[in-house]
């Protein structure tokens, strides 16, 4: 538990006067999916390039698999990029032969693996056509099988949800998740706070550059509850009143009652005391979106409450 | 090395597979050929079909002559005297019955004037070869009528520098053969260089952009170091070449071995023997291919580094400017010493590396520079190869992954420094 596949410490990367990525650190461990989120343009990319030293950090170092990221650790991470690209005019099988004869898969191996690969993701009959020939949603999953082709240890995927379909999505994620089953590490990146929610273990948000929060999904959001309610019953809301909710907004058949000082387990003991007919009663857990909001604002507002979100010195 | 194989066999087979090359292989020699034929065809028709000609001969004395050397040009000539007819040999003409006539005359003895009747003008070979046969069969029997006439017409001949060479007389042939050889393959070969290194330079540099251009150098670069990427599609481009110029030299020799001798006996004047001297040596095949290797690497690695550079076409199209004067500016000086006008201290210039091969491959071949001045600039080339390609690789790795605008020099000077 305690290896990890990827290590970054006090990694900073400028170009020219802007700084992409400013004194990061991340860990994670084998065996994990990891999503790094931020909006656009907060570095995501440019860490995942110095991951796998495509770019090299002013500062810092990077830790690929135990050990510095060299060609042989590299060749058995499966990176996709954010910037899709193909050979538009080779064939996809030939296309991907390639992509795993350059990973050292034998010539044989590689194709028929890439066959299988086709079958599964429902191109068997594109095998033969031109990459240009293919939608873009087609060329994104030949670009997904020519990632994970040569069964690398980990997976680095860069925005790899954008642009596809909700079902091709699907079928993604569960690659993503049986990967991970056996026992693969799992770095993606995303905008989409649903979506690594969905898939996560682990979670490291980013922004302008700087870490805001990372760590365990199941443990941060906890330490983010708030003492936020979902309550849905039959009858009058007046109990709410008489154990002194302020506040409330409905929300369908439930009511959400923000954070107050009512803690809920008060409000718990209001309603068995009432005798209402509760039907559902949920301390509600943040969502990645409102504790991204949360800390990046506060980050941005130059305060700081945690040393994990720490912003390094100011000005300069 | 695997991974170069593997990204020289995807470059080869890539193109080799397009129809651009397809064309550019099979089309354009067919073409040459078909050229060639129709040209050939041409001639030979001019030469032999309309040789139905009559002769009119107003003078009485160099009629038999002339006939008889324009037979020797294989002209069906008909000789008449006085009392041939104009207005007959006109007729015919207009008929058909006769290609046309020449008439030579008084005027034709004292100043070598004639006139030729026909319904078309001559072709400027026939005109040529009249010309010739008539002026100096008219100043022969001219100068017939002075006693000292031998020496006179050496004189109006302009008088000749007669070579004598130090050498037996055998060798003497040899040599001269030797060195008219060699100022054609010193020729050709500059040429091939100059072609060669400008198309498959730029094929690199199409390679590099497109890879750019299309994203996918992020994936390859991240299983492969980028000097092996660049070093694999140099050596798939150069194969390319290789197959291309292959194929062609395949469809010159056939051509030289089977349609020369068929169509030679059929152009006058034209002599086999003399096309043997125009079959390269080994050693100057040899020659060629290191300066070829060499050549083809140095522009490479140059080109290539003009595709990582840019981001677009156009931008490629203005970037690679400088590399091509480059290649121009040997080029020009070359044609410009053509044909022996030998400055010595142009010997000295073409030891610049990337001039070497227009310039220095003639020399050698002519035999116009010692021994070691062509070694000397085969190590030079070599020695700038390893800074191109060290500098090539530097801007390539950095450049590969930048979109956006051309980098500015300075910019340039750092991505070497950082890289």
């Amino acid at each position: 538990m305690n290896e990890m596949a990827v290590r970054l410490s006090g990694v900073t990367k400028s170009f020219g006067t802007h700084t992409a990525v400013s004194d990061f650190d991340l860990e994670i461990p084998k065996g994990t999916i990891l999503g790094l989120l931020g909006p656009n343009g907060s570095g995501k990319t440019t860490t995942i390039r110095m991951i796998m030293a495509i770019l090299l950090p002013d500062a810092g170092s990077v830790e690929l698999l135990g050990g510095s990221p060299d060609m042989s650790r590299r060749s058995r991470v499966g990176y996709l990029p954010e910037e899709r690209g193909v050979y538009p005019k080779m064939k996809v099988i030939e296309q991907l032969v390639f992509l795993g004869e350059l990973r050292g898969l034998a010539r044989g191996d590689a194709r028929q693996r890439a066959a299988e690969w086709l079958d599964r993701l429902g191109l068997r009959d594109w095998a033969a056509k031109k990459v240009q020939d293919l939608s873009k949603g087609m060329q994104q999953k030949v670009q997904f099988i020519g990632t994970i082709l040569h069964d690398p240890d980990l997976l680095i995927l860069d925005e790899p949800f954008s642009g596809l379909d909700p079902i091709n999505q699907d079928v993604l994620e569960s690659i993503v998740r049986e990967e991970s089953a056996r026992g693969k590490t799992i770095l993606f990146s995303t905008h989409l706070m649903e979506q690594a929610e969905r898939l996560c273990e682990r979670v490291c948000m980013i922004s302008r550059s700087r870490k805001v929060i990372d760590g365990d999904l199941k443990e941060l959001k906890r330490r983010e509850r708030t003492g936020a309610v979902a309550v849905e019953f039959e009858g009058d809301p007046d109990w709410l009143d008489r154990a002194g909710v302020v506040e409330r907004e409905r929300a369908g058949d439930a009511w959400h009652i923000p954070p107050n000082r009512v803690r809920p387990d008060e409000l718990l003991a209001a309603a068995v005391r009432d005798g209402v007919m509760l039907r559902r009663f949920e301390v509600l857990e943040p969502r990645l979106h409102e504790i991204f909001v949360r800390h990046a604002g506060e980050d941005a507002a130059g305060e700081s409450t945690e040393p994990a979100m720490r912003p390094k010195g100011g000005g300069r | 090395m695997r991974q170069v194989w593997v990204v020289l066999r995807r470059e080869y087979l890539e193109r080799v597979k397009t129809k651009g090359f397809i064309f550019g292989t099979i089309a354009i020699p067919l073409l040459m050929i078909g050229l060639m034929a129709v040209n050939i065809l041409i001639a030979v028709q001019v030469a032999s079909s309309d040789r139905e000609l009559a002769l009119v001969d107003f003078t009485g004395r160099i009629g038999e002559e002339v006939a008889g050397r324009l037979g020797e040009l294989g002209y069906d000539i008909e000789l008449m005297g006085r009392e041939a007819s104009l207005d007959e040999l006109d007729r015919q003409v207009i008929e058909d019955e006769l290609e046309g006539y020449l008439v030579l005359d008084d005027l034709t003895l004292s100043e070598g004037v004639f006139s030729y009747r026909a319904k078309n003008s001559p072709g400027g070979t026939r005109v040529a070869l009249f010309e010739s046969a008539v002026n100096e069969i008219a100043l022969d029997s001219y100068l017939a009528t002075i006693s000292t006439g031998e020496a006179l017409r050496s004189l109006i001949e302009g008088g000749r520098l007669e070579f004598e060479s130090v050498l037996q007389v055998e060798d003497q042939a040899e040599a001269e053969a030797a060195r008219r050889s060699g100022i054609a393959f010193g020729f050709g070969g500059a040429m091939f260089l100059y072609i060669t290194m400008l198309l498959y330079g730029a094929f690199v540099l199409r390679s590099v952009l497109d890879e750019k251009r299309n994203r996918v150098v992020e994936v390859v670069i991240s299983s492969i170091t980028p000097w092996r990427l660049l070093l694999g599609k140099v050596l798939g481009v150069g194969s390319m070449g290789l197959t291309q110029m292959g194929i062609w030299a395949a469809c010159a020799g056939l051509l030289l071995l089977v349609a020369a001798p068929m169509i030679a006996p059929q152009i006058p004047g034209a002599d086999l023997a003399r096309l043997a001297e125009f079959v390269p040596g080994p050693g100057v095949l040899l020659l060629l291919t290191a300066f070829f290797l060499l050549g083809y690497f140095l522009y490479a690695s140059l080109f290539a580094a003009v595709g990582a550079m840019c981001a677009t076409e156009e931008e490629a199209g203005q970037a690679q400017f400088p590399i091509i004067m480059l290649l121009i500016v040997p080029f020009v000086l070359q044609s410009a010493t053509l044909g022996g006008g030998s400055m010595k201290w142009m010997d000295w210039v073409a030891l610049f590396p990337f001039f070497s091969p227009v310039m220095m491959f003639p020399r050698a071949v002519e035999g116009a520079v010692p021994w070691w001045m062509t070694g000397l600039s085969l190590v030079f080339m070599a020695a700038a190869l390893v800074g191109t390609s060290w500098v090539a690789g530097r801007i390539y790795r950095v450049g590969i992954l930048m979109q956006g605008k051309r980098p500015t020099l300075r910019e340039l000077v750092r991505w070497v420094r950082e890289a």
